[in-house]
């Protein structure tokens, strides 16, 4: 009897459920209905319903493998289908989203070992899953901040081009107070500058600590750091 | 009057035979050569040792060997795989890829080539999942990599040209696209955002555009040489390889999300002659 009771508060809160998310609840109960749902639907379906990714696997950063692929406001906002760009109030929301969550170092933006930061700078491998796991756990300086993979840097290794050239960076701009706030901001959430953009939040999304970031400002505005020369 | 038509009358002729290329029994650097000719890409034309190198394709080896493995009765019922239909009915190879992924009445499902072959391989042929033939997906001395190749080889030259008539394949090309765009994980990346533009790189590899079919008919014209890896490797190769460079979970070989991100990429190709087997970086 308490047994029945249960299934029955188990079915009503399923088909409850299945409801609030738009599926038919008969097809729900046996095989999705593929091609009564919306693409966004049948997406969201497939990632995490269908069998499709190891979702179960632990993550470098604590959890598992299933919360890289639920997405937070920000990464929903910047989902054009298509590629488009996002339309002015998302752009607006999004830049406000990024705006909060820059935390300043306590003691204000301090620059670190040009050296550290020129590896951390060329190191892409951190954080990845599946069937090479990345191991940062161990490495001296860390995971890495995957900057070449998109900027040219300094001249003596070859950057990527899906962000700009950041050669003479320091020597360029200075070392002013505003423009370390503005580096250091653009590096810890660059949605607050760009919205949208195509690079990591490399902050706010814990890939690089505080110290990490020092040595990669450091890298970028150091006389001696070969960026500048 | 007569002078305007005369001078677009170039126009017209130069147009109409870049239309009319006949890709079809070019080898495949030709076909990558008269794309590079055409686009100027310098994603298409970032290695001219590889293409140096496409006569000579390792790859071949794999597709004489799977020519040989089609057609010799194996597994538990020692059937061949001439009875495997692969969307133009039973042993038509010619053109099958290219038409893929799409829609299997006899299953329910919308179907890869690999997830095709996995089923002919068990159904026809009675091989277990776990069997070594079915279960060994990657790399040059697979079984399966061998099938893939020659399969895929006999539509080198035709355009890609996956079906949408039937809901389904609609249904899943639609939702790989909302993939392809779909940004998550401790990177923020999907699948646009190295995909989306023409001409950028990752260090010094050049990327290909998802918009601009004719790079985009190389990006998915697997099973390809990789020359970084000596391996042949398959669409699902390239897809986990992508995934994992993207921090996000393994996807696994075969399964619905694959087969609707190769869905929406195959489309994205579409017209474009299939380059067949192709060698990569």
């Amino acid at each position: 009897m308490l047994n029945t009771s249960i299934k029955k508060t188990i079915v009503a809160t399923t088909s409850l459920l299945c409801l609030l998310a738009g599926v038919n609840v008969a097809q729900a109960e046996g095989k999705p209905d593929i091609v009564g749902m919306s693409p966004q639907q049948l997406a969201e379906h497939l990632i995490f319903n269908s069998g499709s990714f190891k979702l179960d696997q632990a993550v470098q950063e604590g959890g598992v493998t299933r919360q890289r692929l639920e997405q937070d406001e920000l990464q929903t906002a910047c989902s054009v289908v298509g590629g488009g760009k996002a339309d002015t109030n998302t752009a607006v929301k999004v830049m406000n989203m990024a705006r909060d969550s820059i935390k300043l170092p306590e003691g204000g933006i301090k620059l670190g070992d040009w050296k550290i930061g020129r590896e951390l700078a060329w190191s892409g491998f951190g954080f990845r899953v599946g069937h090479n796991n990345d191991d940062h756990s161990t490495a001296a300086n860390g995971p890495g901040g995957n900057c070449y993979n998109c900027h040219q840097l300094a001249t003596d290794r070859t950057g990527g081009n899906i962000g700009p050239a950041l050669t003479g960076y320091g020597k360029a701009r200075g070392s002013s107070e505003a423009i370390l706030k503005y580096t250091y901001e653009v590096i810890y959430n660059p949605h607050a500058y760009f919205p949208c953009t195509h690079m990591p939040r490399i902050g706010a999304n814990g890939i690089l600590t505080n110290e990490q970031i020092s040595h990669i400002m450091a890298y970028l505005f150091d006389p001696e750091s070969p960026v500048n020369k | 009057m007569l002078k305007k038509i005369l001078y677009i009358m170039p126009l017209l002729i130069g147009s109409g035979v870049a239309n009319a290329t006949d890709y079809e029994g070019m080898a495949p650097e030709e076909i990558l050569q008269t794309l590079i000719d055409k686009t100027g890409s310098s994603y298409l034309g970032q290695s001219p040792q590889n293409l140096q190198m496409m006569p000579d394709n390792p790859a071949y080896w794999l597709v004489d060997e799977g020519e040989a493995l089609f057609s010799e009765p194996r597994g538990p019922k020692q059937v061949s795989l001439e009875e495997c239909d692969f969307g133009k009915g039973p042993g038509v190879l010619e053109g099958a890829y290219a038409e893929l992924p799409r829609y299997f009445a006899d299953v329910g499902k919308v179907m890869d080539l690999e997830a095709r072959l996995v089923h002919c391989m068990t159904t026809l042929q009675g091989f277990d999942k776990q069997d070594a033939p079915v279960k060994t997906r990657h790399g040059s001395s697979s079984d399966f990599m061998k099938l893939q190749t020659y399969i895929a080889a006999q539509s080198n030259g035709i355009a890609w040209n996956p079906p949408m008539d039937h809901p389904m394949e609609k249904a899943m090309r639609d939702a790989g696209e909302v993939m392809f765009y779909r940004r998550s994980g401790p990177m923020d990346f999907s699948c646009q955002t190295c995909h989306g533009d023409t001409g950028k790189r990752i260090r010094a590899s050049v990327l290909p555009n998802v918009n601009e079919p004719e790079e985009w008919t190389k990006a998915i014209s697997w099973p390809s040489e990789r020359a970084g890896q000596l391996n042949v490797r398959s669409s699902q190769h390239r897809l986990r390889g992508c995934l994992w460079q993207m921090r996000h979970p393994q996807i696994v070989g075969g399964s619905d999300a694959s087969i609707a991100l190769i869905s929406y990429w195959t489309d994205a190709a579409r017209g474009q002659p299939a380059i067949l087997p192709d060698l990569k970086r």
